[in-house]
């Protein structure tokens, strides 16, 4: 991870939360290299123990919010809404739920009922 | 007069076994079209038992509509069992008069109908084409078995008994004569009617036996949810999702607890799929979030992860839906 040219940006938090370093690690880079978001900084989330992401999708204006988690961790309600509260009630955020061979799901959680898709 | 005689009855919910039942079809079509409550019609037709596509009475509640009927004050839970007193010697006798009445009447209306068609109480058509016709079959029997009496009287005298139809006379009269309906056993079918509602026999008497209170029917054993922490969690959900004008349905098709309508379920989809959770730490795991985000976002729904807080009765509700990227 250290080695990683992206690291810096994420250093401080991840030796913060060290348990939570790796699903960090890989939604950091899949959100910048894959997904290519844009303006994407590390924020702390300390009620879940961890970092967030905040960024932009490319070419659009609206910041998302992400919380990064692995697949094997047990979060509850209660751990969301922390979450939702400490980034100040966004619309909604991005759950990334990462696995052991570093496929990444997106989920967005949101209060309320959604509006359904189209 | 004060205003509460204007209001209706409130709607009787049999419970046999812990499961409510409703047995009225008027109150079924209230409890949907006033009530928002759907529940589900667990009998058949009677004249098409065997099929399942157009089902009948009763209707089937769930535990939490029930609770919530019985907390709006829309109805009362009746101890069906013991509604059904033992009938006394005049009881007995009043229905047994009136079945008598009833399948006279059908008797004598069944007559009536032949007697319209020109067919004889016995099913031997009156017109006069059939009579003559008659007469001219027996008259041929009647030839044909003098003849035959003649060619027998030189042989086996035992055969006389296939003889006796000689006798007949052939006129249509005594014949229908010989079979007028005797009024100890009618030779006609009836239908015997047993009514699907109890409500018509004197001797139940849902009023004695019914509980306006949840706390009432839980002392006399009758009804006892919610029992415990998970079915008040259920509870609550069921009643914050109702009174946000929704219809709600059995989850079980996609994989949730409840199908949240925005209208009638006979007019519309289900928006949203719902779950619940017993509190607001109750682990919850993120291969659950993908499930549910997936096959929500898969049938054009989203899922519901709906939270009871037993410290404030209170229900939490997050949306789960599939990102669209990743």
């Amino acid at each position: 991870m250290e080695s990683l040219v992206s690291y810096p940006a994420f250093e401080s938090i991840a030796k913060r939360y060290p348990q939570a370093a790796s699903s960090l690690f890989a939604t950091y880079n899949d959100l910048l290299h894959a997904q290519r978001w844009e303006d994407l900084e590390v924020l702390d989330l300390p009620p879940c123990n961890r970092g967030a992401l905040k960024g932009r999708k490319p070419n659009t204006d609206s910041t998302l919010f992400v919380v990064p988690c692995s697949m094997s961790e047990t979060l509850s309600t209660s751990w969301l809404i922390d979450a939702l509260r400490t980034l100040d009630e966004p619309d909604g955020i991005y759950l990334a739920i990462s696995t052991e061979d570093s496929s990444i799901v997106y989920y967005r959680i949101s209060r309320g009922f959604a509006k359904p898709p189209l | 007069m004060d205003s509460s005689s204007s209001t209706p009855d409130k709607i009787r919910l049999s419970v046999s076994n812990h499961q409510a039942h409703v047995w009225n079809v008027p109150d079924i079509a209230r409890l949907r079209s006033e009530h928002r409550i759907c529940g589900l019609l667990g009998g058949t037709l009677p004249h098409l038992a065997q099929q399942n596509v157009f089902l009948g009475v009763p209707l089937i509640l769930m535990p939490e509509e029930v609770v919530l009927l019985v907390q709006n004050e829309v109805a009362v839970l009746v101890d069906d069992a013991n509604a059904h007193d033992t009938p006394g010697p005049e009881e007995k006798q009043l229905w047994e008069d009136q079945r008598a009445t009833m399948i006279q009447k059908q008797l004598v209306q069944k007559a009536k109908a032949k007697e319209d068609e020109g067919i004889s109480p016995n099913n031997k058509s009156t017109s006069e084409a059939a009579i003559r016709k008659r007469q001219e079959r027996e008259l041929k029997k009647a030839a044909a078995a003098a003849a035959q009496k003649a060619k027998q009287e030189s042989g086996d005298a035992d055969l006389s008994v296939f003889n006796t139809e000689a006798t007949s006379s052939g006129d249509p009269a005594v014949e229908s004569g010989r079979e007028t309906p005797s009024s100890k056993g009618p030779s006609q079918p009836y239908a015997i009617t047993i009514p699907t509602s109890s409500n018509s026999v004197s001797w139940y008497h849902s009023d004695a036996h019914a509980f306006s209170t949840l706390d009432a029917a839980r002392e006399s054993g009758i009804w006892l949810y919610p029992s415990n922490e998970e079915e008040r969690a259920r509870c609550g959900v069921f009643r914050a999702l109702w009174e946000k004008d929704y219809y709600l349905g059995n989850g079980i098709k996609f994989g949730g607890e409840y199908l949240v309508y925005p209208g009638d379920p006979l007019r519309y989809h289900s928006h949203f799929v719902a779950t619940v959770h017993i509190s607001p730490e109750n682990p919850l795991r993120p291969m659950e979030i993908v499930a549910h985000g997936r096959l929500g976002t898969a049938t054009k729904k989203a899922h519901l992860i709906c939270t009871w807080d037993d410290k404030t009765s209170s229900v939490d509700i997050l949306s789960i839906e599939w990102s669209g990227f990743g």
